[in-house]
């Protein structure tokens, strides 16, 4: 190795160490240790033996489709250079051509797995869509998955024909300015969000964006009642396109209003703590050795400038994945868990907080406590037995609810009641 | 290396067409009442040449022919039906006989009865779906021999419907039916007919979609846009099977590209109001656009074969287009040229029509065997010029107006321009 080339290998870890350290910064006080939970009695025994059945078939699933994957990968990084002949566009778009016929190929292979997870979803009524919607609708989604490859294909291909082997540290930067490109314009992109209905809905929203510090990020609701029963609620955006979407599941009445509640504060907690920004600062962190293995995988092929490469980094890409999904895993679950303590700061329902992952775990039958490697390499969220100890512990721990306790008078009717229930938890 | 296409096999149904263009503008105004007893007619035919096609497909059944009697009954059928379409959509002029034995100036001759494959007879209905399907998108609902006279509502959008309607006021102003529009309504015609014999019995053979197999061989004139298309007809079934998904980034791509095109079009329409000219900058830019646009198409509805490139660069694609440079245009022409491209708009979306029914059929043809029909192929390559050429005319790359014609070959000289269309071998 060059002594120039160490310099520059030393100066973009320093830099990049440098960055994570300030990313992982945390509202969530240091040292905070969480109480251990009774899953059994926290969830019910049955719903834990459910919940533990369910997710076992997808975690087989997943395995083996990962399994079939790389392998289907390798085959086509060994032959898939062939369908070059098949395009009558220059070398980038060449490799858009092969890049998208990986993602082809990789989508019909998985597609077996795929329709078997929807039928166990089906089966135990987490999803109701059909299964030639779900298939068509799957294939068409194939073309924006296309479109995004051939971007990544146009920035990686174009600089690496004009950069050499150096593409990897310009290209990391111009995938983070794509990503926050494309965060931003997403919401706008978004049809079919209606706002709330319920008056009262909106007024506690004003009122959590008030205490986060968080001006005018319009609430949506999505209908999605038709193809699942499943809750889920989501912060997209950034700046003026910024929005929080909430599943009409979960105003089905199968949860409560303070539950919801819980729910609004935690994804204004995506905002309020810039986590938009700061995972597109992830993204661009784990981009720079994803990037750099693309670089040394596919040297032998002429280097990521030439179409010939292209399916080899496929595979690198799917194995380097795999490989930092960990990592990528625990930034996410830092980030979830910090938009839990900021909705119990802004809530103080921790009652609610427990009521909701309880919620949860039987409408989405979220395994409560996870296998390890299923927690490592598949949870981007906390646990929910570890939201719940989250929750238990703000309680001991916040000056807050002793505070409304001595002052009642300074609470909404709403949390007089949460403190009366928190007070005799 | 360029060659004529080779011949196909004589089909048993063939398109005659004799017709002098020349309409008489009484007869052109009132056509529709006019052909007013030959629906009744058509109808009380239409009956008794299903109940005969009965009879007859049990003959083919277990006798493997039809019977001589019945099979020229059927054939006098789909003749009288092809006069009544041709009549209605202009592509013939003279009132038709009632018979369908007497001549006609758009007419088709059909083999006497030939032995058929018994299987084939005994599914003959299932087998004739899809050439249906193509036949309604070029002549309206066509089945058993109904004609376009009977679906007045599903022939909206059809090819021979536009061109009827356009040759109606076309015909009314020059007291002639333009040949163009008569070459593709005679097309329809002719096509539909095949289809009719096919699921009549008639014949054993499947309809031919290949525009051009005429007689005489057609006029086809020079015209500033051509295409030219490789005789390659492998499609590969991946990139069969995911074209749609394929086409996205090449249409996003397209999406981003019309903005800097209109904006050319409006500065090349300003400049050549001026000049009397399109700049030559302009021109290569907006022929590009045109081209990579003709790419995207083929590539999209199976007509090409490849990944097309980006940049619509000349001969970079099986599936070509030819764009002559500029030439001078009057000035009113240029004026009210989007005004004047409407009618040329009209048929585009009956073409467009037939080219998502090309796409449909191509695909499941070339999904089960890995191959495009030659017919369907053709069919689509015809309607990707014609896009072409009236992207070219709106965009005043040429003041020629897009001619409607199906015909992708040129018959040999002296009319033949071999530059018009050219086939390359390269299968």
């Amino acid at each position: 190795m060059s002594p120039l080339r160490a310099i520059v290998y030393l100066g973009v870890a320093g830099g990049g160490a440098l960055l994570a350290w300030v990313l992982a910064g945390s509202v969530v006080p240091d040292g905070l240790s969480l109480p251990e939970i009774d899953v059994d009695a926290t969830f019910g025994r049955e719903l834990v033996d459910q919940a533990e059945r369910y997710e076992r078939f997808l975690y087989v699933d997943y395995l083996l489709a990962q399994l079939v994957l790389l392998a289907t990968l390798a085959v086509y990084a060994r032959h898939g250079a062939r369908f070059a002949r098949e395009s009558a566009a220059g070398p980038i778009g060449t490799g858009m051509l092969l890049g998208m016929l990986g993602l082809a190929i990789a989508w019909l292979t998985l597609l077996p797995f795929s329709v078997a997870a929807l039928w166990w979803d089906r089966r135990n009524g987490v999803s109701e869509v059909g299964y030639l919607e779900w298939i068509f609708g799957d294939w068409l989604a194939l073309g924006g998955t296309f479109v995004a490859s051939c971007l990544a294909l146009l920035v990686v291909m174009a600089l690496a024909r004009w950069l050499g082997s150096w593409w990897w540290i310009p290209g990391a930067g111009v995938f983070a300015a794509i990503a926050i490109a494309l965060v931003f314009v997403g919401p706008y992109l978004v049809t079919g969000l209606e706002r709330p209905v319920d008056p009262e809905l909106q007024q506690t929203y004003d009122r959590f964006e008030r205490e986060q510090g968080v001006d005018d990020i319009p609430l949506r609701i999505e209908e999605v009642s038709g193809d699942t029963s499943q809750a889920n609620a989501y912060a997209f955006g950034l700046g003026p396109s910024a929005r929080i979407v909430l599943w009409d599941t979960l105003l089905d009445g199968r949860f409560t209003d303070r539950e919801v509640n819980v729910v609004l504060a935690h994804e204004l907690g995506h905002h309020s703590s810039d986590h938009i920004l700061e995972s597109i600062g992830w993204f661009g962190l784990f981009a720079l050795p994803g990037s750099l293995a693309l670089v040394i995988a596919t040297r032998r092929r002429g280097g990521m400038g030439e179409p010939a490469a292209v399916p080899l980094a496929l595979l690198v890409t799917a194995v380097v994945q795999l490989a930092l999904a960990p990592a990528q895993n625990q930034v996410s679950r830092h980030m979830e868990g910090e938009a839990d303590w900021k909705a119990l700061e802004t809530t103080g329902d921790p009652v609610a907080a427990e009521g909701l992952f309880r919620g949860f775990s039987s409408t989405s039958l979220g395994d409560p406590s996870p296998p390890t490697w299923a927690y490592v390499f598949l949870q981007s969220h906390p646990t929910l037995s570890q939201r719940v100890a989250m929750a238990k512990a703000w309680a001991s721990e916040s000056p807050r609810v002793g505070h409304v306790l001595s002052h009642p008078a300074s609470l909404t009717e709403r949390d007089r009641t949460c403190t009366f229930i928190q007070s005799n938890d | 290396m360029t060659t004529a296409p080779a011949p196909a096999a004589r089909h048993p149904v063939r398109l005659i067409v004799t017709d002098d263009l020349a309409r008489r503008r009484l007869t052109v105004f009132f056509r529709l009442l006019l052909a007013l007893p030959h629906f009744v007619w058509l109808a009380l035919y239409g009956i008794a040449a299903s109940t005969l096609a009965f009879v007859v497909w049990l003959a083919i059944v277990f006798e493997g022919r039809a019977p001589r009697t019945l099979h020229g009954f059927l054939v006098s059928y789909v003749r009288y039906s092809t006069h009544v379409t041709a009549y209605l959509c202009l592509a013939a002029g003279p009132y038709p006989g009632f018979t369908g034995s007497t001549d006609y100036p758009v007419d088709v001759e059909i083999d006497g009865p030939e032995r058929q494959r018994r299987l084939g007879a005994l599914v003959r209905i299932v087998l004739a779906i899809p050439a249906l399907l193509l036949a309604s998108t070029l002549a309206g609902s066509v089945v058993l021999g109904a004609g376009f006279g009977f679906a007045p509502l599903t022939a909206v959008g059809a090819l021979s419907a536009t061109v009827g309607f356009l040759g109606w006021l076309a015909a009314l102003v020059l007291g002639r039916m333009p040949r163009g529009l008569r070459d593709a309504g005679a097309y329809a015609c002719g096509y539909a007919a095949q289809v009719t014999a096919y699921a009549l019995l008639a014949t054993g053979r499947y309809p031919d979609s290949t525009p051009g197999r005429v007689e005489p061989p057609p006029d086809l004139p020079r015209h500033a846009v051509a295409i030219l298309v490789e005789n390659d007809l492998r499609r590969p079934r991946l990139l069969v099977a995911f074209r749609l998904p394929l086409a996205v980034p090449h249409f996003f791509w397209l999406t981003l590209w019309a903005v800097p095109a209109t904006v050319a079009a409006v500065l090349g329409w300003l400049v050549t109001l001026a000049r009397g000219e399109m700049p030559s900058s302009l021109h290569r830019f907006l022929a590009a656009f045109v081209r990579y646009v003709a790419h995207v198409t083929a590539f999209t509805y199976l007509v090409g074969r490849p990944f097309p490139g980006f940049v619509g660069r000349e001969g970079s694609y099986p599936i070509d287009v030819t764009i002559e440079p500029p030439a001078r245009q009057r000035r009113l022409g240029v004026l009210v040229r989007l005004v004047l491209a409407l009618p040329a708009l009209l048929v585009y979306q009956a073409y467009s029509i037939v080219l998502y029914a090309v796409a449909l059929l191509g695909w499941v043809a070339a999904v089960v065997t890995g191959r495009m029909p030659s017919g369907l192929r053709d069919l689509g390559a015809a309607a990707v010029r014609y896009q072409s050429q009236i992207g070219a005319y709106a965009l005043l790359l040429t003041p020629q107006y897009p001619d409607s014609s199906p015909v992708l070959v040129a018959p040999p000289a002296p009319i033949a321009e071999p530059e018009q269309f050219a086939v390359a071998d390269t299968a």
